[in-house]
């Protein structure tokens, strides 16, 4: 959809104040609220291999360094690379029954690279044990990975010792993984102290030298091979060995990708939830901004000069299924600079008083942590994918308006979407009352809507001219649960900015 | 407007549908599929044996700007086993044997092609240059790289074909 969307002409202001296009855009049904991928809290949920589709747990894909232990890249080009045959002829040449034998090698279909380039014997079985390369540095590497991991230990016993917590939220993960007293300390057995409390022991450090090998004599007379020498991506591919020659390169690991699931920070709903299946493209909660607040398309404007009025045409499209009346408002950035300023406010109160009552808030709020936890299908996924939550500060919506919008007196209404309309063309007749001199021409749940756009008088030629108006949408909320005490329709308004091209010459 | 000229060695398939202009002559086992174009604009083109050109290419013998108005006619050799794949367009003044030249790729009239060579989909390569036997272009920066294992596709697409 992106070639659609993708040029940002249209962009909507998400409550932190960041201009985002829409299809970038989530809804969070709980707060009624625009959320951006920037104000949202971002969870792992598994790591899957996207060759084999192979899902693999946290714990082993981190002990496998996020990568697939059977699929391999291209070295050369980093495309999957793929098992041939190579059958060699029949084991006893004398008996013509006798079974051909079969080997099996790794080959590039797209640049043609096979595993034979860099002289790696062929396999007996297509599943293939592929000879791995031994790391130099492994074991200096290990030692500094082994006083990391004791440092963080010794570190993590002591931020537990200190008994003091601050911030709302416990966290139950680290960089090692789950913490062992913090799981205890969850499911109510008492902390016994770790036995072996050490000091970690320091490293010899790293030498740095100043004498360094002379350039070989031939690298100023020996003509340049370029075929023969690895790129830097194929370098930075292999970072261990970093071969300068492409006969030294070898088959990767294919890396690991992973479903995330985002978080409201506010109010700790997902907004958007995959299957966890690793070859579903499903969702089980997806809340895209796409789906519940009506799409602005830019359709034509006349050609902008400096002062004058000109046609702006735009397209709404109501992707929900409940009918919604727009009502077009002045941009009002001052108000959205107030509304910023407020919740700086509030947050200067809220953490006066969290400071006040901290040992109380914490103990209020870890019951309602589990009791939160409690309806995700499993509890360790839940103690793995809750992070600290960091509220995000809404900011000054950073956009300069240099052109006005007539705003005009009536609202139109926009039908529900109706997926059977699109197929039907006789159904085109429609008994809405439009104020003419807003509504072009409407279809099912789309209205072509007229617009006077005034660039600012001062705008030179080439100038690029933006303009933007706040819509208002009556947004139906279809959530059983909070129907009863919520309204059940209201009004959502959003800021809409539109980069209308740029002033053209005078006629 | 010159004569058709075209020589069709037994052995060879040649579809009803392909559009050959000039004087080509196509070797036994070359295989033309419909919808292809051969243009021998500037002179003869000789096609090798066991060759496969599929739909929608393009193999166009032209001279660069430079090189027009001689006396000598040149001749394009196609050597053999060489397999252009769909709507590549080759304009290259020489090609030697076991050549690939993928879908969508574009050789340009100053490019000789040696042998082994393999020009991935949709690589342009139009540099005035000679390509070195087993060369691999591929990417969408036409990377080149030398290839040590030989393309072994040509013959079995064509066994599959026939
Ligand atoms: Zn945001
Ligand atoms: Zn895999
Ligand atoms: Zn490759
Ligand atoms: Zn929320």
């Amino acid at each position: 959809m992106s070639y659609i969307t993708g040029p940002e002409i249209v962009k909507y202001a998400c409550t932190c104040g960041l201009l985002k296009p829409l299809p970038e855009l989530y809804f969070c049904r709980h707060c009624s609220q625009i959320r951006c991928s920037f104000c949202l809290c971002h969870a792992v949920d598994s790591f899957f291999c996207g060759k084999c589709s192979e899902n693999i747990p946290s714990a082993e894909a981190r002990h496998k360094k996020n990568r697939c232990a059977n699929c391999v890249i291209c070295p050369s080009c980093q495309q999957e690379l793929s098992t041939r045959v190579a059958s060699k002829g029949p084991i006893n040449p004398d008996d013509a029954k006798s079974a051909v034998k079969k080997s099996y090698y790794l080959s590039c279909h797209f640049c043609h690279w096979t595993s034979r380039d860099v002289g790696i014997p062929d396999q007996p079985s297509a599943t293939g044990c592929w000879p791995e390369r031994e790391n130099v540095h492994i074991n200096r590497l290990q030692e500094v990975l082994d006083v990391y991991q004791d440092i963080m230990l010794s570190q993590q016993q002591q931020k537990e010792n200190s008994k003091k917590k601050r911030g709302k939220f416990v966290s139950y993960t680290d960089r090692t993984g789950v913490t062992a007293s913090a799981l205890r300390r969850r499911i109510g057995i008492p902390d016994i102290p770790h036995a072996k409390i050490k000091k970690p022991k320091p490293l010899d450090p790293a030498i740095a030298k100043s004498e360094v090998e002379e350039l070989p004599e031939d690298i100023f007379t020996e003509p340049l091979k370029l075929m023969e020498i690895t790129t830097i991506d194929q370098r930075l591919m292999q970072p261990e060995s970093q071969p300068l020659t492409v006969d030294k390169l070898f088959p990767i690991h294919k890396q690991l990708t992973i479903k995330r699931s985002l978080r409201c920070r506010t109010c700790e709903h997902n907004v958007c939830k995959p299957e966890y299946n690793p070859t579903s493209v499903k969702f089980k909660i997806q809340l895209f901004a796409y789906y519940y607040i009506p799409e602005i398309r830019f359709v034509t404007v006349e050609p902008l000069r400096a002062g004058q009025t000109s046609e702006l045409i735009i397209k709404f499209t109501n992707p929900t299924q409940h009918q919604t009346t727009i009502t077009i408002f002045d941009l009002d950035l001052e108000e959205q600079e107030k509304y910023v300023e407020e919740q700086k406010l509030f947050d200067i109160i809220d953490n006066f008083e969290q400071a006040m009552s901290l040992e109380e808030k914490q103990q209020l709020s870890l019951p309602s942590l589990v009791m939160s936890s409690g309806s995700q299908p499993s509890s360790m996924y839940s103690l793995q994918s809750r992070q600290p939550s960091v509220i995000v500060k809404p900011r000054k919506i950073n956009q300069a308006v240099n052109c006005n919008v007539a705003i005009p007196e009536s609202t139109f209404i926009l039908p529900p979407r109706d997926d059977a309309a699109e197929y039907d063309d006789s159904s085109d007749v429609h008994n809405i009352e439009d104020d003419p001199k807003l509504v072009k021409w409407r279809k099912s749940n789309k209205a072509f809507i007229k617009l006077a756009v005034t660039p600012a008088a001062d705008l030179k030629i080439d100038d690029e001219v933006v303009c933007g108006f706040t819509m208002q949408h009556i947004y139906t909320n279809v959530i059983p649960a909070i129907v009863e005490n919520m309204p059940h329709k209201y009004d959502h308004k959003v800021r809409v900015f539109f980069r209308l091209g740029k002033i053209v010459g005078s006629e | 407007m010159q004569r058709n000229n075209i020589k069709v060695i037994p052995g060879a398939l040649v579809c009803e549908e392909s559009k050959l202009r000039g004087d080509i002559t196509i070797g036994a086992g070359t295989i033309i599929h419909p919808n292809a174009s051969i243009i021998a604009e500037a002179g003869p083109i000789i096609i090798g044996e066991n060759c496969l050109i599929e739909e929608q290419v393009k193999i166009i013998h032209r001279l660069p700007f430079d090189q027009q108005n001689k006396d000598t006619t040149p001749v394009l050799i196609i050597g053999s086993h060489n397999v252009f794949e769909v709507d590549c367009t080759v304009e290259a003044p020489k090609i030697g044997n076991h050549n690939v030249f993928e879908s969508k790729c574009f050789v340009g009239n100053k490019v000789t092609v040696s042998n082994g060579c393999i020009i991935g989909a949709g690589c342009k390569v139009t540099e005035e240059q000679i390509l070195k036997e087993n060369i691999c272009i591929f990417g969408s920066n036409c990377q080149m790289r030398e290839c040590i294992d030989k393309p072994a596709v040509s013959t079995r697409k064509q066994l599959l074909l026939i």
